[in-house]
């Protein structure tokens, strides 16, 4: 490598890059090096104001190769995915699938992730869905359920385990 | 079209019982006969953040199942019809991830071929359904000033097709007209809920919860309408919490633009689920008092 | 007895790198009837053309084969070298064994040199039966047309009827200046626009040469480089311009007064349904507006109509109607323009929710004198002052989805529009210019950029992800400042648009009409980037100004200019020499029925009624090769491009 980030004495990753383009690339999208860093999608980023979340800056660090920092940020999961960044890019790129790129590569190198959204997986993994049918309550702090309302009975995949193995299997997979 | 296949996905059909109820509620009267579906799971979406593959496989996996029962989907959250367009989308166009991913549905006895269509509640009221229907089933029309909350899945990316336009879109309001109701631009229409990062940033979830209903609230307008579950979760049962984060009271009516088409049908209201909506959906003049 | 001659081009290394070169030299010789065959390094070179005419002396070639480049670029060179060393030249033939086979095939050295090999004998196939062919002569026609009357039509215009050619000036608007008339002042040099340009226009209505046609469309052209045949549509003014002195009163007594939008002021004025589009008008005649008059519309304009009754040289004339006329010319420019990008396609800049939301074109109508306000910077909403504009650059530019091009003037015109309002408004007014990239890349232009970073105009390097109106109707937007880090709020009385600019929304009719073609961006193409900018695809055709491409005003008159000079080359010949490369009916097989003469665009297909058969006029052939496609008996016969030499060159590799 030619470069150093006398910053951090990092270098640029190659290989962390070509699994981002590749995941844009399954998507059809195009990669960040088209990137010509106007910031609209920094200007309209919802997480932006709240959470510092800089798109621009994320797609800047995909194209010169400098990824690990933003594999390390926190910053990657504060996205609230509105879109708006990928709606609006003069350049057809979308900074959102660039940051679920680097999220899915986080989670693949073993990188701790929140226990909202593991919990999320294990509940998929076990019957199919996020949640399982929750008790809420009325206006009148009333307890319903489904049954109590009368509402049919929530289907549900019929070889949970089958289901289970696929997935498993789908996530080992690259997409390409 | 008279027979749709329905795919609540997982947030409508666990906790946002109120948006099922007014569906099952309304939509038959207006021609549509729904058919639940066996075997179905999660559209993957919000498993999108750990494994784009788990995301795929799931949407694929839902529509091959419909496909195999020849029905098209109604996909009310925007959520998981944009899963499903995006995977649809992909697949026609990477023909070997379309190969890749059948061969793991072939496990479950299952193909997609990308036979059969998928709406949400929007195209199916603004154009299967179609607005003329519509207002022939009117019987009491709302008068109110609604702001209309669209969903960021629902209309973006406009690279997938979305049910409507990603920078006006407009089928909401002509639906809220529809039923006698007023909808006013507002600048913060297209903004986010900010449900997305709920689960793990809860307080700048709320913010954005709050901002976005402060905004309605100061711009003067009688409620919010959704057609989003995650969405409507956020306004409605959120609402309270949203309020303390943001500092203040709130006190913005949030209903499902279903139920609300429900009320202007005449229906009662003790179908539409309005005893689940936490807001302060009383204030409203159209809303009965003891349901 | 055929002898041909194979000279192969290495083009340094663009051929010379992948073809094997000794091999291919050494398979040429071996072919029939070549008595000669070698290699050069550069054979469009002067040593190169006498490779080949020593060659032909020395081997008496009868043929002679060009392994080289496109025919595009040389094939005109080795025609002049062959014809030098006393060969017809139409006894040449080229094969591209460099577009065709190097460039593409740079990786895969051996199948190139595979290819190279049947590329030349299918050539050296074909030569055998080439015909030598006689150009012969055509009388030029010295008029020119000019198409669009903006300063790129203006000064093409003038540079030929200065040089003494007579130039007929089509415009379609009732006045001649084009977008050039709408500007306040013209940077890097802030001079006032009009008056640099109405000058010009005085010399145009002036000038001896030219005949101006305004409020009038070509609608048909028909003929060839050096003779064209074109019909203009003269639309009515319903005013006897004869008769017109150009008072205004009638403009003054319309009932329709104060109630039109004015297209010359961007809809930011209103004017009456008779009018001149602006004071210093060429030609400053009157004309009703169809769509807008009441009396045209419905018959009925109160008692009487006012405008008729206060026109004392009785100039109105609601009767008059369409002319067409016919012209005889021996080139077309076309300067045509552009229009503006509707700001609408980027609906988040919220051109649609705030009337103070406006284009930079708008802004020039609203900061010139003779503009609507008279140049006074008022918020348009509610005539309120206005303490701070805001600029947003590259609206539907360098964008996938909108114009993948850049303006080439919104920079420039922005730092222009920040200078003028310091200089109107004084301290007091914000000014901020979002911006991508400054592009200041002409002369003067950096010098410009740096006085105006020197003045107190904030430099926003970033875009806003949309522009917020508020419900009491403020306008406000947020922008990421890549240079400081900072999301900034910018609060802001206008903001100005600057919005791609995009060819003519009628463009591809006029492109049919004179054959030209239009690039993917959809501006009229030129025939090469660079070294033919102002040619088209069709001989004696030119393009200038904004029609081929964005541009600033120097550069379209440059253009203009270059236009002109090429027409001059055609319509100051006596002659022209005519390609014989063309339609050859074989009178034996025609049996006159007729589909030649439809299918030909140039009408050079004519039954004779004696004889029973479709001729082809020389003169008017260009040699499309549309006939010779939808002759149903084969009886039509493309000159050294027959079906049987084609045959042959298929046989050759298969």
């Amino acid at each position: 490598m030619s470069i150093i980030d006398l910053t951090s004495m990092a270098e640029p990753e190659g290989e962390q890059q070509d699994k981002i383009n590749e995941i844009l690339k399954t998507l059809k999208e195009d990669i960040p090096n088209d990137c010509y860093q106007c910031g609209k999608c920094t200007s309209g980023c919802e997480a932006f104001i709240l959470l510092e979340l800089e798109p621009h800056k994320v797609m800047a660090l995909s194209k010169s190769g400098f990824i690990d920092e933003l594999l390390n940020s926190d910053v990657i999961w504060t996205c609230v995915t509105c879109l708006k960044c990928k709606e609006r890019c003069p350049q057809d790129l979308a900074p959102v699938d660039v940051i679920f790129a680097l999220k899915n590569i986080a989670v693949a190198s073993g990188k701790q992730i929140d226990t909202g959204i593991s919990n999320m997986l294990q509940s998929v993994l076990g019957s199919g869905y996020i949640q399982q049918p929750k008790e809420v309550v009325d206006k009148d702090n009333k307890a319903v359920t489904r049954d109590s309302l009368g509402l049919p009975s929530l289907p549900a995949p019929k070889e949970i385990q089958k289901l289970q193995q696929v997935l498993m299997k789908a996530a080992t997979e690259t997409l390409g | 079209m008279d027979k749709i296949g329905l795919y609540l996905g997982c947030l409508i059909p666990t906790e946002q019982y109120a948006y099922e109820m007014a569906l099952r509620e309304v939509l038959p009267d207006l021609g549509i006969e729904l058919v639940d579906v066996e075997g179905v799971a999660c559209c993957g979406a919000p498993l999108r953040h750990i494994n784009l593959s788990l995301t795929m496989y799931l949407s694929a996996r839902n529509m091959a199942i419909f496909e195999k029962e020849g029905l098209d989907i109604l996909a009310p959250c925007p959520y998981c019809h944009q899963a499903l367009s995006e995977a649809k989308h992909v697949m026609e166009n990477n023909p070997a991830l379309k190969a890749k991913i059948n061969s793991n549905l072939e496990t479950e006895g299952l193909t997609y071929k990308g036979t059969i269509k998928h709406y949400h509640v929007l195209d199916l009221l603004h154009d299967v359904i179609g607005i003329d229907n519509i207002k022939e089933h009117v019987e009491e029309p709302l008068d109110a000033n609604i702001a209309a909350h669209y969903g960021c899945h629902l209309i973006r990316p406009n690279d997938i097709p979305r049910p409507d336009d990603s920078e006006n879109p407009q089928k909401l309001e002509t639906l809220l007209k529809t039923i006698g109701a007023k909808s006013d631009y507002y600048k913060e229409k297209l903004d986010c809920c900010g449900a997305h990062i709920m689960v793990n940033e809860s307080e700048s979830a709320l913010t954005k919860t709050g901002q976005k209903l402060q905004a309605v609230e100061e711009q003067g307008f009688d409620a919010l309408t959704t057609l989003c579950p995650w969405g409507h979760r956020m306004f409605d049962a959120k609402q309270e919490d949203a309020a303390k984060v943001v500092g203040g009271s709130i006190d913005v009516p949030v209903l499902y633009y279903l139920q609300l088409l429900g009320i202007a049908m005449g229906k009662d209201q003790n179908t539409l689920g309005l005893t689940l909506n936490l807001s302060p959906t009383d204030k409203l003049s159209f809303i009965e008092e003891e349901i | 007895m055929v002898k041909i001659g194979v000279f192969i081009c290495h083009c340094g290394t663009n051929i010379g790198g992948v073809v094997d070169i000794d091999e291919l030299v050494e398979f040429s010789s071996r072919l029939d009837d070549v008595v000669f065959a070698t290699d050069y390094k550069y054979m469009c070179s002067d040593p190169g053309a006498r490779v080949i005419k020593e060659a032909i002396e020395e081997h008496e070639l009868t043929r002679v084969v060009v392994t080289s480049c496109s025919p595009r670029m040389h094939e005109p060179t080795f025609q002049s070298v062959i014809e030098d060393a006393g060969l017809n030249r139409f006894c040449l033939e080229m094969a591209n064994i460099r577009e065709h086979c190097s460039w593409v095939h740079k990786d895969k050295k051996e199948e190139a040199t595979q290819k190279a090999k049947e590329l030349v004998a299918m050539a050296v196939r074909k030569s055998k039966t080439l015909e030598p062919l006689k150009s012969f002569q055509k009388e030029v026609v010295h008029d020119a047309l000019v198409i669009g009357a903006g300063i790129a039509g203006i000064q093409a215009s003038l540079d030929l009827a200065e040089a003494g050619k007579k130039v007929y000036l089509v415009e379609r608007e009732p006045s001649i200046g084009g977008r050039m008339a709408q500007l306040d002042k013209t940077f890097p040099t802030l001079d006032c626009s009009s008056c640099i340009l109405t000058p010009k226009m005085m010399d145009v209505a002036r000038h001896p040469n030219i005949e101006l046609l305004t409020y009038s469309e070509v609608t048909e052209v028909d003929g060839s480089v050096g003779d064209f045949d074109v019909k203009v549509k003269r639309k009515p003014a319903y005013v006897d311009w004869d008769k017109c002195n150009g008072c205004g009163e009638c403009a003054q007594v319309c009932r329709m007064k104060g109630r039109v939008e004015d297209e010359f002021n961007e809809g930011l004025g209103k004017r009456s349904a008779i009018y001149v589009p602006f004071q210093q008008a060429v030609p400053l005649k009157y004309t009703i507006d169809p769509n807008k008059c009441l009396m045209l519309l419905s018959g009925r304009c109160g008692e009487s109509p006012p405008c008729q009754d206060v026109c004392e040289l009785g100039a109105i004339d609601y009767e008059q109607e369409e002319e067409m006329m016919e012209l005889n010319v021996g080139s077309i420019i076309v300067a045509t323009g552009y229009d503006m990008m509707d700001p609408n396609g980027m609906y988040e800049y919220g051109y649609d929710h705030s009337p103070d939301i406006i284009t930079n074109l708008e802004f020039e109508r609203l900061i010139s004198s003779s503009g609507p306000t008279s140049g006074e910077i008022r918020r348009i909403s509610d005539g309120e002052e206005v303490k701070s504009v805001s600029f947003i650059l590259c609206v539907g530019s360098r964008d996938q989805d909108l114009q993948e091009y850049c303006c080439r003037i919104g920079c420039m015109s922005a730092l222009k529009h920040a200078y003028l309002l310091r200089d109107h408004l004084g301290d007091e007014v914000d000014l901020n210019i979002c911006y991508t990239d400054i592009r200041s890349f002409g002369k003067g232009y950096e010098e410009f950029y740096r006085r105006i970073r020197d003045g107190n105009t904030t430099l926003i390097r970033g875009r806003p992800s949309e522009i917020n109106v508020e419900k009491d109707g403020s306008i406000n937007f947020n922008v990421f400042d890549t240079m400081t880090q900072k999301l900034l709020q910018v609060n802001s009385d206008l903001v100005v648009l600057v919005p791609a600019l995009v060819p003519r929304k009628d463009s591809g009719e006029l492109s049919q009409i004179l054959r030209i073609s239009e690039g993917t961006d959809g501006f009229f193409l030129e025939s090469h980037p660079k070294l033919k900018p102002a040619d088209t695809a069709t001989d004696g055709v030119f393009i200038a100004g904004c029609c081929q491409g964005p541009k600033d005003i120097p550069d379209a008159v440059a253009q203009a200019s270059g236009a002109a000079s090429k027409a001059m080359g055609i319509i100051s010949r006596e002659e022209l020499e005519s390609d014989p490369m063309i339609a050859w009916v074989d009178e034996d097989i025609c049996v006159g029925c007729g589909v030649c003469i439809d299918v030909c665009p140039y009408s050079a297909r004519e039954l004779n009624e004696v004889t029973g058969i479709a001729e082809v006029d020389e003169i008017l052939c260009t040699g499309c090769g549309g006939c010779i496609a939808a002759c149903p008996s084969n009886a039509c016969i493309h000159k050294n491009m027959t079906k049987q030499q084609i045959l042959r060159m298929i046989d050759e590799v298969i």
